[in-house]
């Protein structure tokens, strides 16, 4: 069931068509992540489903609400957390997460318990007294995302929320999100960095120039590219190795589609998707070749996106 | 709402720029300026004896009497007048500062010729001594003329002291002023004015923290956030004015109002005005995306220095009564030294439409969408 839908969403600034017949879908209890290179309409799209600005054509819908009709209370469902971090350098951090949550209706002991869990959460709870300027980069924008997620929304939407943390602050966020995600929230999540997108995201949207490129799960939109995955397996190979017995023994596997020695390095070719790298690796034992490492190469998003777009991701 | 009100007093409080320049600066300033000028002030005031020479040579009966008599009410021991019947010596002696002026007083109707000496403050005190004879003496020849009766009346209240003091004495204007009330009166003026930067921060810190797109995607309505945020800036405002009152008051011993209704009034007065200023900055704020301190700052202050805030001497005609912060600070000194409230009421009334002008057009600007 999709929780959000996006369909035909265009937004128009001036000539400036910042976002082109945009749709797609995202179900509930689900991480989307939004990928794109700068200026490819992600955080327009985001305003628009925050109710930050409006838009030209299309509908959106988000727990079955219309976004034109009900923006009030889609307001009430949706957590932001953006880019650039929003708070307040003269409250502590308990202080502005107190502040954020009780925009959002709650009060007395029911706003303190939200505020403090939302801290928690995103392990500033020692720091509650702290202000911000007092915090280190991580910790500020964990505490954007604990302003963003007090209120316990049921749509979260993160914008690029991991920019210049540390790699200990990264991890606790991505984390976090797939926590909020377990618990039943639907999150939208942008980034450029890719390893994170392929990380935590359920479905993966790529857009570029305001336009849908692909959608699908990571293997889905991998596959769209290429069904190879190279394996590189570094062994010692005997003094009297027949190489072209062995290379014909492998090629016969199915799923391979090439085999190439160089030196001690044996790369195979083989098929995205079946049980492949478990039968090659079986044949080396059962050869007596003692494997030294084994490294498997498989195109990435980024390879997606340079094959579809012909430019790179950033 | 109660949450943004309580959010804006903290930042505010806790902002040591804010601090300083609303809270320690225009009490400090009252304090420099007014012991300063004070100080000026009272070596003016040092005027010392006169000693003035004064020939008649008018034959009017009626006017040597008033001559006479005023002149015998007038003396004292700070000031002796020494009747000639040849003034020429007097003008000479006047001349080489031996005596402080010579007056002559002739023909009917009566003339007054001042022979002046080199004191600028002497010839300024005889000119103001001879100026009231002058209306007085005016004010007698119109009741001779259309009521002589009224006279008689006159000659009884001077028998009658408890009905004379009733009648002629001008009543106790409260409190004995100094250069120090007047800074107290015009640092509250300045203060008042200088909030326009408050007001344009409130939505600009907003904007530069980011905090204003959490603030509009929130379901609070729109027009009741703007109201939320200048309602937020009103302990702030209450808070900056009663300290300077209050440390002006008791500390440095400036005098507002006579009484504690006035100075209630007074806080109203200044309350009003700031929280319009206020809402102009807002909408400022929202509306322009120009540092406040290049454009609205030295407006601001170009505006109280013609409008008579740092100076009495500044006075360019026609110009300096328009501005407004010579209007509020005509209405507070009408508030504190008379007890009249006829302007301080125009102001408020102007200043709520103000407001309530500001108020829409702030919710306006706060409803419109995020540009790219």
């Amino acid at each position: 069931m999709s929780y959000v839908k996006v369909d035909n969403l265009v937004k128009k600034y001036g000539d400036l068509t910042a976002v082109d017949h945009l749709s797609f879908s995202v179900s509930k209890g689900k991480i989307f992540g939004l990928l794109g290179p700068n200026g490819a309409g992600k955080s327009t799209t985001l305003n628009v489903i925050t109710t930050l600005t409006d838009f030209d054509k299309g509908e959106i819908t988000i727990d079955g609400l219309d976004l034109r009709k009900d923006k009030t209370k889609i307001k009430k469902l949706i957590g932001m957390v953006p880019q650039d971090i929003a708070i307040y350098t003269h409250l502590n951090a308990f202080e502005n997460v107190k502040f954020f949550a009780s925009l959002y209706g709650l009060k007395g002991k029911e706003l303190t318990e939200y505020s403090i869990e939302a801290l928690e959460f995103v392990g500033l709870q020692d720091k509650m007294k702290l202000k911000p300027k007092k915090m280190s980069g991580g910790m500020r924008r964990r505490l954007n995302i604990a302003c963003g997620i007090a209120h316990q929304p049921k749509l979260i939407i993160l914008d690029e929320p991991t920019v210049g943390v540390d790699t200990q602050s990264r991890e606790h966020i991505l984390n976090s999100i797939q926590l909020l995600r377990d618990r039943g929230a639907t999150v939208i999540y942008t980034s450029h960095y890719m390893q994170e997108v392929e990380e935590i995201c359920d479905r993966i949207a790529i857009i570029d120039r305001g336009q849908l490129i692909a959608c699908g799960t990571e293997p889905e939109l991998v596959s769209m590219v290429t069904d190879v995955q190279t394996i590189y397996i570094e062994t010692r190979l005997p003094y009297e190795f027949d190489s072209e017995s062995f290379d014909r023994k492998i090629k016969l596997m199915p799923g391979v589609k090439g085999v190439t020695l160089e030196d001690s390095v044996i790369r195979v070719d083989i098929s995205i998707g079946e049980d492949n790298i478990t039968r090659i690796i079986q044949e080396f034992i059962d050869t007596g070749f003692p494997i030294i490492s084994i490294n498997s190469e498989v195109p990435n998003l980024d390879t997606l996106f340079l094959t579809l777009t012909g430019r790179e991701l950033r | 709402m109660i949450q943004i009100i309580i959010k804006e007093t903290k930042s505010f409080l806790r902002d040591t720029t804010n601090l300083f320049f609303y809270l320690i600066f225009p009490v400090v300033l009252v304090f420099l300026l007014g012991n300063l000028l004070t100080y000026m002030d009272k070596a003016e005031e040092t005027i010392g004896k006169l000693r003035i020479h004064y020939s008649i040579e008018t034959y009017d009966m009626a006017d040597i009497l008033a001559i006479e008599g005023f002149i015998s009410e007038v003396e004292g021991h700070n000031i002796i007048f020494e009747r000639r019947e040849n003034l020429d010596d007097a003008i000479i002696l006047a001349g080489s500062d031996d005596i402080d002026g010579a007056v002559l007083f002739t023909n009917s109707p009566m003339e007054i010729y001042i022979y002046e000496g080199s004191s600028r403050i002497k010839n300024r005190t005889i000119n103001a001594i001879m100026n009231g004879f002058t209306q007085i003496n005016k004010a007698v020849n119109i009741i001779v003329k259309t009521n002589p009766k009224a006279l008689t009346a006159i000659a009884d209240l001077s028998k009658s002291p408890e009905l004379q003091q009733e009648f002629i004495e001008p009543k106790d204007l409260g409190v004995s002023r100094s250069m120090l009330d007047y800074y107290a009166i015009t640092m509250l003026s300045m203060l008042c004015f200088m909030s326009v930067i408050i007001g344009a921060m409130c939505f600009m810190g907003e904007e530069e923290n980011g905090t204003i797109h959490r603030l509009k995607i929130a379901p609070v309505n729109q027009v009741k956030l703007f109201f939320a945020k200048i309602l937020g800036l009103i302990p702030q405002i209450f808070l900056q004015i009663s300290i300077l009152m209050v440390t002006s008051v008791f500390i440095f011993g400036a005098k507002y109002a006579s009484n504690l209704i006035d100075n209630i009034y007074l806080l109203t007065l200044f309350f009003v005005v700031t929280f319009t200023i206020i809402s102009i900055g807002a909408v400022y704020g929202l509306c322009i995306n120009i540092n406040p301190m290049i454009i609205i700052f030295p407006l601001v202050w170009l505006i109280m220095f013609l409008g008579g805030t740092y100076s009495k001497e500044l006075f360019i005609d026609g110009l300096t009564q328009a501005l407004p912060t010579y209007k509020l600070q005509e209405a507070a000194f009408d508030i504190a030294i008379f007890g009249r409230y006829e302007r301080a009421n125009n102001i408020i009334i102007v200043c709520i439409i103000i407001s309530i002008i500001m108020l829409i057009l702030g919710a306006l600007a706060v409803n419109r969408k995020v540009k790219k």
